[in-house]
């Protein structure tokens, strides 16, 4: 008895193990992991981000974290990233520090993603830095262009995407001195680390101004506070008003002005981020004829621009998977960092880690395919994303075209510290095909 | 906003004194306690110092019993306030307002539960603790089955807790020191940073300190409270109170208050989220401007009022208490930089701080203000009372709102990042020697804020008259935090260690609104931060 019942046994044991090794074939290779990653299954990703989607600065970034889910949608009916689709975790944030503390705590804690992307705000970001620093979670491509965020020693996982406002402010003082010298200008900014950087670049490259408007954040919404800037830009004399805010600020300083009756006595330029024609129009129609001719700084390409490959490619995804929505700057700044976001989750290998993103960033990131004009700088010792700016011109119908003509982008590149402002041309590797990375 | 300030801060002071009843007559000191015997063995009796304690053991006692050491109780009588008598009562548990089913919950699973009303009031960890380790050994020997003793307290108790484990982990098996005191001179450095501040922006009559009898310190009480109703007006207003000084008035006047407020908070570190205010919430449809703005500018800064509402009196009380042990002034900011102080949350706060530029402002006027200077005798006596260094010698369990702004839930971590160390040094110990990596012993709970949580009436006026949200107020917890951290213990001083950390963490999620994770680290009080 006992022979035979040891024989069973291990006839047994020789079946389960034959199972056991056909079972084993037929898995990928990301289930012979030691330990999954938090946030990463056998078949999907799961990433977060916070966006203002309610309050004063909603109008335009709310439509950010959609055009990425789009993208993402794409990429998923595709295949996805080595066979993991990527699943997206939205969280309103209304530009609050305090709630974007809250909603990321939530996005870390319970929704326990993998690695936020694009979460936007320079305080907002600062309000969640230290958990995720203490908890090593890779931040990818941050909304905001403070120059702080590149500190790879104060910030060691997140990437900034955005020029620095350092770089930009440098960009347009540098365009400025090129195109509008001798003129008077004023300058509105958001009185924070967003304008306090602008000041810095600005006053690194020598730009004058006969008016500094600081305004807080969030002041922009009230009526009073608006006329106070269009009284000082009056009384200033000035004839080209710089606004270095959000969209919400651009379109209150254009409507104010238009109201002051001072359609097309003033040249405005506008900084990248307050830059959206879309939603300037929406948020302040009566701006329009003041939008019409405004100069805007932007590092992607314009989003009316059909024959540049990654819009036209955009512009198709978002009309299948993002319906609805106008295609536009936010939905560009969506959609490019969605696919830098998948390239980096491809070069991170078949099992993941929060380490191997890291690591794959700072290798192999500043080969990424992106529709940016200008190179990336991602390295071990820099998380600094674009250098350049091209300054175009927005229509009455808000489409935006190089100042120089259709087509003539002219790239004003420079660094966040001393270096010189630079006329560059156009560097960027060509688009993957059906802009799906296969990287 | 519907609650009034006095009221808030009377029911703050009723809060803090919920204290637990027992229909027994008192004994003599350190005689034996006298006992009612039934389903659940009553006892009480004075400890040698006059410390009125209770017992309670089930009939059913499983050998666990669970010792409660009472947060502050203040040591003069409030009449006004609704606090008229200085009180001992001695109290056993948790209590959640009047609700006693924490305690209630202990006796039915077996547990005996105990605790005394101390012998002195006010900052009285020093008797506190002398008290708690006879009422273990008076406990012990009238009831023999006794295997395991808890000790749990909170605020002041549970700082005590924290001594006692420290320094007589011999007679206790687990400890919760429950939404914890700092020691005295953090506490009281916020204390004295957050009426300084309010001095010097709003109102040069607030002593904040210095006081040379309880009169005088209840005197600079209504002052405090006087002036937290007339911010409350400023704020909605924006006209700074009638009391801010002249200089004030000219070099920031164009500031709105609530932003000078706020800076003090910050200075502070009082929380920015409140037991109302979550930081993030306007009235309205929430694309409006009128949401944007409350949420933004109004919010913290409101957050700060209502916290500094419920901080103000134990501020002005346990600074003239400690003066008094100690013998002169004890608040010293004669080096303390404040724009350092804050640095990090200039940026984060700009909306309601009114910019950089204001801000700037602010702090410049800050650093030239005349300061606060200590006694240096009085300072050495403060820091001789008892104290903590953050040793964990028992399976410890600390749980706190993430904005409580009596015992910020920093004051927690410090003790977690001391832990740390020890901890790193006992693992490379049993490395060397090829022993057993040793156990953590130290879990810490967090008690969250919902997202959302204002609420506005029909006006878009804030609305306080519900109950404080989550993560909000002092040892705000539910019966259901409290039992589940109970039974964690009850568990840990069985086995001689924590449960599991997937065990701890699933207890928090069952408890609601609690999280535990290593990672998650709130900043540290302003005097840690420094030290």
């Amino acid at each position: 008895m006992f022979v035979h019942r040891s024989t069973k046994r291990g006839a047994f044991a020789v079946a389960v193990a034959a199972v056991a090794a056909l079972a084993v074939s037929a898995l990928p290779a990301q289930a012979f992991s030691p330990r999954s990653e938090t946030g990463v299954t056998s078949s999907t990703i799961k990433l977060g981000i916070t966006v203002p989607l309610t309050g004063a600065a909603a109008p335009g970034y709310n439509k950010v974290p959609y055009g990425m889910k789009a993208y993402f949608d794409y990429v998923n009916d595709n295949g996805g990233v080595n066979g993991r689709k990527i699943q997206l975790v939205i969280k309103d944030d209304a530009y609050s520090p305090i709630l974007a503390k809250s909603v990321t705590n939530d996005l870390i804690l319970k929704d326990k993603v993998f690695a936020l992307v694009g979460t936007l705000g320079t305080a907002d970001n600062e309000a969640t830095t230290k958990f995720v620093n203490d908890k090593g979670i890779p931040r990818l491509f941050v909304n905001t262009g403070f120059s702080g965020f590149a500190n790879v020693k104060k910030y060691p996982t997140t990437y900034a995407l955005f020029p620095s406002y350092f770089m930009e402010a440098k960009a347009i003082g540098g365009y400025l001195a090129d195109k509008f010298a001798g003129k008077k200008v004023a300058l509105i900014y958001q009185d924070d680390d967003f304008g306090i950087d602008a000041l810095a670049g600005f006053s690194q490259v020598g730009t004058n101004f006969v008016a500094k408007i600081p305004y807080a954040s969030g002041s922009q919404a009230d009526p009073t506070v608006v006329g106070t800037w269009i009284k000082t830009i009056v009384g200033s004399g000035a004839d080209t008003v710089v606004v270095f805010g959000v969209t919400s600020a651009s379109a209150a300083a254009l409507g104010g002005a238009y109201k002051a009756g001072l359609a097309g006595k003033l040249q405005w330029i506008l900084g990248s981020v307050g830059a959206d024609p879309t939603t300037i129009k929406a948020v302040a129609p009566t701006a329009l004829p003041l939008l019409n001719g405004a100069i805007a700084a932007s590092f992607l390409p314009s989003p009316s621009d059909s024959a540049d490959e990654y819009v036209k490619q955009f512009q198709e995804i978002n009309a299948k998977y993002n319906k609805g929505a106008t295609f536009d700057n936010n939905v560009l700044v969506g959609m490019n960092a969605g696919m830098l976001a998948v390239q980096a989750l491809r070069a991170a290998g078949p099992t993941p880690t929060r380490a191997k993103l890291i690591a794959a960033l700072n290798t192999q990131g500043s080969k990424f395919a992106s529709a940016g004009f200008a190179s990336l700088g991602w390295s071990k010792t820099s998380h600094v994303g674009y250098n350049g700016y091209w300054f175009g011109r927005i229509s009455a119908d808000g489409s935006q075209t190089p100042v120089d003509g259709a087509g003539k982008y002219v790239l004003y590149t420079t660094d966040s510290s001393k270096g010189a402002v630079v006329k560059s041309t156009i560097t960027r590797p060509a688009m993957p095909e059906k802009g799906l990375p296969t990287n | 906003m519907k609650t009034s300030l006095s009221k808030k801060i009377a029911v703050v002071g009723a809060v803090a004194l919920a204290s637990f009843a027992i229909n027994l007559a008192p004994s003599a000191a350190n005689a034996a306690p006298a006992c009612a015997v039934g389903p659940v063995t009553s006892c009480q009796g004075l400890t040698s110092d006059g410390a009125p304690y209770v017992m309670q053991v089930p009939g059913n006692f499983n050998g666990t019993a669970f010792l409660y050491s009472h947060g502050y109780r203040y040591n003069v009588a409030l009449p006004a306030l609704g606090y008229p008598a200085v009180l001992n009562t001695p109290q056993p548990g948790p209590v959640v307002g009047s609700d006693t089913s924490v305690i209630k919950y202990l006796l039915s699973h077996g547990y005996a539960v105990f605790g005394s009303g101390f012998a002195r009031q006010g900052w009285n960890a020093d008797s506190g603790v002398a008290t708690d380790v006879e009422l273990i050994n008076t406990f012990k020997t009238q009831f023999p089955k006794t295997t395991n003793v808890v000790a749990w307290g909170e605020s002041l108790g549970g700082f005590m807790t924290q001594v006692l484990a420290e320094k007589h982990p011999e007679l206790i098996s687990a400890a919760a020191p429950l939404c914890m005191a700092s020691p005295i001179e953090a506490e009281l450095t916020m204390a004295g940073d957050f009426l300084w501040g309010l001095k010097t922006f709003f109102d040069p009559s607030i002593q904040g300190g210095n006081y040379k009898s309880a009169t005088e310190s209840l005197q600079d009480l209504g002052r405090v409270v006087a002036l937290l109703t007339a911010l409350k007006s400023s704020i909605a207003t924006g006209v700074w109170p009638a009391t801010t000084p002249e200089p004030v008035k000219a070099m920031l006047g164009s500031i709105p208050p609530r932003s000078a407020l706020l800076l003090v908070g910050l200075m502070s570190g009082l929380p920015t989220q409140s037991a109302h205010f979550d930081g993030s919430t306007g009235p309205g449809s929430p694309n409006s401007a009128a949401y944007t703005n409350f949420a933004l500018a109004g919010s913290p800064a409101l957050a700060v009022l209502e916290n500094g509402a419920s901080a103000a009196v134990l501020a002005v009380l346990a600074t003239a208490d400690v003066e008094l042990q100690a013998g002169g002034t004890i608040f010293d900011n004669t080096k303390t930089d404040y724009s350092a102080r804050v640095d990090s949350e200039k940026a984060i706060y700009s909306a309601g701080l009114s910019g950089a530029t204001a801000t700037a402002g602010m702090l410049a006027y800050l650093a030239a203000a005349p300061r606060a200077s200590a006694d240096a005798a009085s300072v050495a006596k403060m820091r001789a009372l008892a104290t903590i260094q953050g040793k964990i010698n028992v399976p410890t369990i600390t749980m706190v709102g993430v904005a409580d702004p009596i015992t910020p839930a920093g004051g927690s971590q410090w003790l977690a990042n001391q832990y740390a160390d020890q901890y790193a040094a006992a693992k490379a110990a049993a490395a060397k020697a090829k022993a057993k990596r040793p156990a953590n012993a130290l879990a810490s709970i967090w008690g969250m804020t919902p997202a959302h949580y204002t609420k506005f009436d029909a006006t878009g006026a804030p609305d306080t008259s519900g109950a404080a949200a989550n993560g909000t107020n002092h040892c705000n917890f539910t019966a259901k935090q409290y039992i589940g951290v109970a039974d964690l213990l009850a568990a840990a001083a069985t086995s001689g260690s924590l449960p599991r950390p997937q065990t701890i963490a699933t207890a928090a999620r069952r408890m609601g609104g609690s999280v535990v994770d290593s990672k998650f680290q709130p900043a540290l009080p302003k005097f840690f931060q420094e030290d």
